[in-house]
């Protein structure tokens, strides 16, 4: 308790729009008694406005910063991208706060892990704030005064910069793409477009492949007892033409019934051929 | 005669071409092999269906990858001398996938695919979606052509 009031007072003398960390420093507080997640969510976007508005200075150092941050958020950003990959590409290029609040809300989650993990005393309310990017043991004297604010500010970054990863790019295209051929598949095969999820729509389609192939097994066999029992004459040169009337008809009959075609006057010749040599 | 050149949803597997190639290949058979020759029932049924994936693919052209595999292996087959004691390992989607454990549920369901779908092991996912509905619709043709055939041919 005895930190928050130092720093409200000093920020106060030092700045009119202190006020907001006034607001903030109240909510570590109750962190601490773990009040809930809209708590760990309300200091991190005061944090980046007080940041903005009041270290104009300190920008160097956060953008000297941030690149060893977002090293250090990548490792934990790349196990991210499989639960973001419904997430749109809004968030890549916004800078806006909205982006912000939202990826604050997920690092609140951590955040109040960490609370859960610890012990309630007051440092434990100052520590999670900058837990993400170091260990906060070695500037527990700074976590008083400043160093909370630019981390938190460099955070969003680091998020940001993880949606634009090429990676993480690349995967959600690729996943697009297979996505997309599956519901063409799904189109495909009978019965299938009532089955939700990729795991029971892929089930299915193995199930419809292995069947056809176990029908062309039976109907080879059933081929070969024809072939091998039938007169010599039947398939005497290969051709289409010297078909059975019946077997002609069929095909036709079922390419006609399947896919309408408008002209195709080397068929019909065909056609006709096959049924002048039957029936001659 | 083969219209190989529109997309996926468009291009409809031709049944004339697989029934003509199925039709020479069967005949081809008969004349090779009478009735009353050694073979096997078994021998003449795998023979049969050889005959009938190898017209399927040629009916489906050659961009195909799946198409290219089955007369790749048809042909293999053929010449059983040639063919190397061990198959040259290549650098396959299914043994890279095999080979990073933490793969997700349709990963695995993807594998299997890669299994049922002739040279879907060296394919990457999107693509072996692609051919997957290339080849389930030249499989029903197929299986449809070849019940038209049964029936017709068929003492009464």
């Amino acid at each position: 308790m005895d930190p928050p009031l130092v720093n409200d007072s000093s920020f106060s003398a030092a700045n009119p729009s202190s006020y907001t960390l006034s607001e903030i420093w109240p909510f570590p507080v109750n962190d601490a008694v773990r009040s809930g997640l809209r708590l760990a969510v309300n200091p991190g976007r005061n944090f980046t406005r007080s940041v903005l508005v009041e270290h104009p200075g300190n920008k160097d150092v956060s953008a000297a910063e941030e690149s060893t941050v977002t090293d250090l958020t990548a490792g934990w950003g790349g196990r991210k991208t499989r639960d973001l990959n419904s997430e749109d590409d809004s968030s890549k290029m916004v800078s806006s706060s909205s982006s912000g609040n939202e990826l604050k809300e997920s690092g609140g989650d951590k955040k109040r892990k960490m609370c859960g993990s610890e012990s309630g005393n007051g440092e434990g309310s100052v520590r999670p704030e900058g837990e993400t990017s170091s260990g906060g043991g070695s500037k527990a004297n700074e976590q008083k005064n400043k160093p909370e604010p630019p981390k938190d500010y460099i955070h969003v970054r680091a998020r940001r910069g993880q949606a634009t990863d090429r990676h993480s790019l690349a995967e959600r295209a690729r996943r697009e793409k297979i996505s997309e051929k599956m519901t063409a598949l799904q189109d495909i095969i009978p019965g299938c477009n009532k089955i939700i999820g990729k795991a029971l729509v892929l089930d299915e389609i193995i199930n419809y492949i292995q069947s056809l192939q176990r029908q062309v097994e039976f109907l080879s066999m059933k081929l070969e007892v024809v072939n091998s029992s039938a007169a010599t004459g039947v398939f005497p040169s290969g051709d289409l033409g010297t078909l059975p009337i019946d077997v002609h008809r069929n095909i036709y009959e079922q390419q006609e019934a399947n896919e309408p075609r408008g002209s195709h006057p080397e068929w019909l010749h065909m056609q006709v051929d096959g049924n002048f040599n039957r029936s001659t | 005669m083969a219209s190989q050149d529109k997309s996926i949803n468009t291009d409809v597997p031709e049944k004339d071409v697989f029934a003509l190639h199925f039709l020479q290949s069967l005949s081809n058979l008969k004349t090779q092999n009478p009735s009353n020759s050694p073979d096997k029932t078994n021998d003449r049924v795998k023979k049969i269906k050889m005959a009938a994936y190898v017209s399927m693919a040629r009916a489906a052209g050659g961009r195909r990858l799946w198409s290219r595999a089955l007369l790749r292996r048809a042909a293999s087959e053929n010449n059983k001398i040639v063919r190397f004691p061990r198959r040259k390992r290549r650098v396959t989607w299914l043994s890279r996938r095999r080979c990073n454990r933490r793969a997700p549920v349709e990963e695995k369901a993807a594998d299997r695919l890669r299994d049922l779908v002739p040279g879907g092991g060296e394919m990457e996912t999107s693509k072996l979606m692609k051919e997957t509905a290339h080849y389930i619709k030249c499989l029903s043709m197929q299986v449809k052509v070849m019940q038209c055939l049964v029936d017709g041919l068929s003492p009464k």
